[in-house]
């Protein structure tokens, strides 16, 4: 149940931006570990800057404010992908 | 150890011990004009032991360690003692240094401003620095470039060049036999002799400087140069340094303001004459 699941950052898990061309660097003090991702990651992250918990809908519903995101069935699919990785990589956490 | 020498080059101090007096006697001279306070507190101890009770005497063979040493070092020949003293300082610097950020490059200055050169090994790294360090730049190390990580500046870590197969004629035939080392031939490196950089670089060794420009140079292509994207640079300087990770956030600042700042270039050139002519260039171009 994606819908259902949700995401949230912690802050102590905030990390150090830095853009270098269209790569974004993010330095996890936490892990001591420098990730390099491009878009749509740093977007979906910025979307739960204030560390409240957020579904997939909810964070595509907010992206979509911004984004021309495609259809919706596929973009959340996407949205859903990119979470679980970066669950994966310890920078957000299921709620 | 039974033979021993304290040796300072750039910020780090080395105490080098051997069971044999060859390897210390030749770095003793070699570092002459380097400072070698014998009551200093070194940073790193280095030492070269003998692999069993027996290797001192019989076809000796020297085992590499000190404050940090790798399970799996090869022991090497006391012929090529010098190498192992020299490996020692590399690998006690790669494993055990904090205060900088290093990246494994060469580096030349000229006007107060820096060109870092980094590139794997037989890139031309070292030769280039060399050639430089010999018009008009002052030579600042073929090895280890040292990233200070509040002000941003290159600082110097002059060891005596390690010139391998091709580049030790080139060289040689540049700054006269006075100035080289031994041959040490057929090491697992190939033949590899030393260069003593000029006495000036020794002496200015405490004197960082801001660095202007990165090259990334590959050596027996066709010349060429081409831009470098600024991840593609980040990426190949974290793997050009071996404490990256070990710094933690201020590395990652330190560094990626070297990025976002230094203008970069990646150069490929056939011959060392070639490389000069271009590096020339691009300093006026880009520095």
């Amino acid at each position: 149940m994606t819908a259902t699941k949700l995401y949230r950052r912690d802050g102590a898990d905030a990390v150090t931006a830095c853009a270098l061309d269209d790569i974004v660097l993010l330095y996890h003090p936490r892990s001591g570990q420098t990730h390099m991702v491009i878009s749509p990651v740093p977007e979906i992250l910025d979307q739960l800057a204030d560390f409240t918990p957020a579904s997939v809908a909810q964070i595509h519903d907010r992206l979509a404010r911004s984004f021309d995101l495609g259809p919706a069935d596929d973009a959340m699919r996407e949205i859903a992908a990119h979470l679980d990785a970066l669950v994966a990589l310890g920078l957000v956490r299921p709620a | 150890m039974r033979h021993q020498l304290t040796l300072r080059i750039g910020p780090a101090t080395f105490r080098i011990g051997s069971a044999w007096p060859a390897p210390v006697s030749q770095l003793a001279s070699l570092y002459a004009a380097y400072p070698q306070p014998a009551d200093a507190i070194a940073d790193f101890t280095v030492r070269l032991q003998p692999t069993s009770l027996a290797r001192r005497f019989i076809r000796p063979s020297i085992f590499i360690t000190g404050d940090h040493g790798l399970a799996d070092a090869a022991p090497m020949s006391l012929a090529h003692g010098l190498l192992a003293a020299e490996m020692g300082m590399n690998l006690q610097m790669a494993l055990g240094w904090r205060r900088h950020l290093l990246l494994h490059a060469s580096s030349v200055e000229k006007d107060g401003r820096v060109l870092v050169m980094t590139g794997e090994s037989g890139s031309g790294k070292s030769t280039l620095a060399a050639l430089l360090g010999e018009r008009g730049w002052r030579f600042m190390g073929d090895e280890f470039a040292l990233l200070d990580l509040d002000s941003g500046a290159i600082l110097p870590f002059p060891r005596l060049v390690s010139l391998k197969n091709r580049a030790i004629e080139v060289v040689a035939g540049e700054v006269g036999a006075g100035r080289m080392g031994p041959l040490l031939a057929a090491t697992a490196k190939g033949d590899i002799r030393h260069m003593l950089p000029r006495n000036d670089a020794v002496a200015r060794m405490g004197q960082g400087a801001m660095p202007a420009l990165l090259l990334f140079p590959r050596f027996g292509h066709a010349a060429d140069m081409r831009a470098v994207g600024q991840a593609e640079i980040f990426m190949r300087l974290t793997q050009a340094s071996t404490n990256y990770v070990a710094l933690g956030e201020p590395a990652f600042t330190a560094l990626t303001r070297f990025v976002r700042d230094v203008p970069a270039r990646a150069i490929d050139f056939p011959t060392g004459e070639e490389a000069i002519a271009m590096v020339e260039r691009l300093w006026e171009d880009m520095a």
